[in-house]
């Protein structure tokens, strides 16, 4: 199982900015969904490549669903060289993003997010509305039933 | 200045398809839901997660 305490304090304690999108973004919101992996734009600048690079490596980062024994190493070169990368980790599954679909970068997000304590750590995730937004950018048929849970939470909290 | 966020341009008008999804969401879950903080939300997704995966454990080893 995921251990997003470990994934969070691995990328809080090296000081990695980051924001929290998908679906613990959703549950941290009250979506009632389960989900199995942390899925976190990450910003694209040199330090922070270099403290995503150093924070991850314990972890032994790896492309997730690629055949073992690939010459694979999630360090900034690589980073450099992609942008988007899912891996697997000894503490479970991460999807580190440059850019969500559509143009979330971290800068763009940045001022779509809000900081709150998860599991004893201060971390930023995305606003209702803009997660809502992001579902419908990435336009995937299995996303409908998220979108329309997400939805039904920002009505119900419009609700007096 | 923060950059402009290209989904902005991204309607947030009611969609037919979506409104169809919403009849089968369970709001009674997500107004408990909405009376925790974000971390007792975070905290009780990961102690159902644990829970399923003890079932499914449970279920292999029953094989």
């Amino acid at each position: 199982m995921t251990d997003f305490g470990r994934l969070l304090a691995t990328l809080v304690d090296a000081r990695v900015e980051f924001i929290i999108i998908g679906g613990v973004a959703a549950t941290a919101h009250g979506s009632a969904h389960v989900t199995v992996d942390l899925d976190i734009v990450y910003g694209r600048s040199v330090e922070n490549v270099e403290r995503l690079a150093q924070a991850l490596a314990p972890l032994s980062p790896y492309l997730r669903g690629a055949p073992p024994g690939l010459p694979f190493r999630f360090d900034t070169a690589t980073i450099w060289r992609g942008l988007n990368f899912t891996l697997t980790t000894i503490a479970g599954d991460l999807d580190v993003l440059g850019e969500a679909t559509g143009g979330g970068t971290y800068e763009a997000l940045l001022s779509h997010s809000e900081t709150r304590q998860l599991l004893g750590l201060e971390v930023r995730f995305v606003d209702l509305e803009t997660l809502i937004r992001l579902k419908r950018a990435a336009g995937r048929p299995k996303d409908l039933e998220r979108i329309a849970e997400l939805e039904a939470i920002a009505e119900e909290r419009r609700k007096p | 200045m923060p950059e402009r966020f290209a989904f902005d341009s991204i309607s947030l008008e009611p969609s037919p398809v979506v409104e169809a999804y919403k009849v089968d969401v369970d709001r009674t879950l997500i107004r408990e839901n909405l009376r925790l903080s974000p971390d007792e939300r975070l905290r009780k997704m990961i102690s159902v997660l644990r829970f399923v995966e003890e079932v499914q454990r449970s279920a292999k080893v029953d094989r």
